[in-house]
């Protein structure tokens, strides 16, 4: 009887114990599928899944906080995707949070990754829409990679057909690496320059001094604006005809005065002429 | 006279060649024959303790019994095996993974071989040869000494009171050998992930469960049940049915573990096309 009861109590512990065990592994395996955790489903409309399936996981910032419930193809160009993010995560989502898929790593499964969106907005709530960005397609990323690597194959046969001119000396930097007199010109210019820049440095320093000069340019610059405005006033006053300048040139009977002294001056001149001449041969100042 | 001289070796010739393709064809025929028979017989049989089953009075004492015997005393023995399975498979699959720098993987890996494949089939391989022979050899001897003819005349029916509880014994204590086995086998490849580097057990478990599905785990139970469920049967039918003799008693332990080995793998095959079958 003892032994009875002592095979009934040890086939008891062991039933109870790998019945514990296989629940222990029902709770974790659950918990990852958040089971027995309270939820909250949204769902997000995309136009191709690239593989995302049912019970991949769900990120935000990249922590899991949710699995895909369930995808439904709705039309050719749009996928419905119901998602289950544990409740604890919905204060971090807000209304205008972004979904896009991504993957868990170079060969990991696909999983949905969750934007968080904009600090100041509303949580999300139960049953809305994610905003979503469409995946990027791997086969679209093959065709332009493609036409790079054309455009790069054709750069790097052009660098070869540079790198031979140069090499061979053809050409300015061919002859500037290669060319042994252009190197020295070179030298000598950058020397030059070298040197000219020590003497401008100088000039530099000398224009300190410069200040000076402006200053007695602008005192010239001051006395020819003044004599620009007295000329003005000179040549309105000759215009007008006041002074003697003036008269001379406006006058017209200033003008007649003066052609007739021109008359009077060229008569009186002919006639001291004439006067000369009947003096010379006069005795009074003969031997003159 | 020449001719018949040498017509009678040619005649005797013919004769023998005839006599080994009947032979041939009568041996063939009857290990078909024998095939259909066994086939009928088990399956009556199985009809029987489904009929048995629910039929009362239950032998819940011999079931105790029974469960103590087939399930606790056969639990060293399988968390053995299951400690030794993990740990050879943790040290056998890095070196592929770490080609692939991928030796994170590793206990996600065995975890999912583990507990969906390997658990189930060693521990139920195993218990097909500690139980099922067991149960086959002990059948087997009862009937050589004629105790099963002896509880018939005493009205207890014998088929209750061996076949049933060993059959219902060996399918519900199955799978909790595999649950132990399976926790045993995570143990150990804990183990052999930490002989070449140094992963924490949190951190390991995490890990495992990370990689585990339901989907991994119940159609892996669930399984188990009918492997157990086939050990039981097959062991009891070939000792049940066993020859008079002490030869019976060897053979019926020996076809037992074979065929019950055999089945195992059928049932394993079915399952899985099963559960692919749900899971795409």
């Amino acid at each position: 009887m003892k032994n009875e009861s002592s095979t009934k109590i040890r086939l008891g512990v062991f039933i109870t114990l790998g019945i514990t065990l296989l629940i222990i592994g029902i709770y974790f395996i659950g918990e990852r599928q958040q089971l027995f955790r309270s939820t909250f489903r949204i769902s997000g409309v995309f136009k191709n899944v690239g593989g995302l399936q049912m019970g991949n996981n769900v990120r935000l910032s990249g922590v899991n906080v949710g699995t895909i419930d369930n995808i439904t193809i709705i039309s050719d160009t749009t996928v419905s995707v119901e998602i289950s993010i544990d409740e604890d995560a919905r204060k971090f989502i807000k209304k205008d949070a972004i979904a896009s898929i991504g993957s868990e790593g170079l060969m990991g499964n696909k999983a949905l990754v969750i934007n968080p969106g904009t600090g100041g907005k509303k949580r999300i709530e139960n049953g809305d829409v994610i905003k979503t960005n469409q995946p990027i397609d791997i086969d679209s990323i093959l065709v332009k990679l493609k036409s790079t690597i054309e455009n790069t194959s054709q750069i790097t046969g052009d660098l070869a057909s540079i790198t031979k001119n140069i090499e061979e000396g053809n050409g300015t930097i061919g002859k500037l690496v290669m060319d042994k007199t252009w190197q020295e010109t070179f030298e000598t210019t950058f020397i030059n320059l070298k040197r000219g820049s020590t003497d401008f440095r100088l000039l530099m320093a000398k224009a300190n001094d410069i200040d000076d000069v402006i200053i007695s340019a602008k005192e010239t610059i001051k006395n020819a604006s003044r004599i620009t405005s007295d000329l003005a006033s000179i040549t309105s006053n000759i215009e007008s005809g006041k002074g003697t300048f003036g008269r001379l040139l406006m006058d017209p009977s200033t003008a007649l005065n003066i052609d007739s002294t021109f008359i009077n001056l060229k008569e009186g001149s002919e006639e001291l002429k004439e006067f000369m001449k009947k003096a010379k041969n006069s005795w009074l100042l003969w031997g003159f | 006279m020449e001719k018949t001289i040498t017509q009678k070796p040619d005649s005797k010739k013919q004769n023998l060649k005839i006599d080994s393709e009947n032979d041939d064809e009568s041996i063939s025929k009857s290990l078909l024959k024998k095939f259909f028979i066994e086939v009928s017989s088990l399956t009556i049989f199985t009809l029987r303790f489904f009929r048995e089953v629910l039929k009362p009075p239950y032998e819940f004492n011999e079931l105790v019994k029974q469960s103590f015997l087939i399930g606790y005393k056969s639990l060293p023995l399988v968390a053995i095996t299951g400690f030794i399975i993990g740990l050879v498979l943790t040290i056998q699959s890095r070196p592929t993974l770490a080609k692939f720098g991928a030796e994170s993987w590793l206990p996600a890996m065995v975890a999912v071989s583990i507990i969906r494949e390997i658990g189930p089939v060693i521990t139920a391989l195993i218990f097909a040869g500690k139980v099922g022979s067991g149960i086959g050899a002990e059948l087997a001897s009862m009937n050589v000494t004629e105790q099963i003819d002896a509880m018939q005349v005493s009205h207890t029916n014998p088929f209750k009171y061996l076949v049933v509880t060993r059959v219902i014994s060996a399918t519900v204590m199955l799978p909790l050998l595999v649950i132990f086995a399976d926790a045993v086998g995570l143990f150990g490849s804990f183990i052999g992930v930490n002989l070449k580097g140094n992963v924490s057990a949190y951190l390991f478990f995490s890990q495992v469960f990370q990689s585990l599905e339901f989907k991994d785990l119940f159609p892996a139970i669930i399984k188990t049940f009918f492997f157990g469920f086939a050990i039981g049967l097959i062991g009891s039918y070939k000792g049940y049915n066993s020859n008079k003799g002490t030869e019976g008693v060897g053979k019926a332990a020996n076809t037992a573990v074979v065929f019950g080995s055999l089945m195992i793998f059928i049932i394993d095959m079915i399952a899985v096309q099963i559960t692919s079958l749900f899971q795409s």
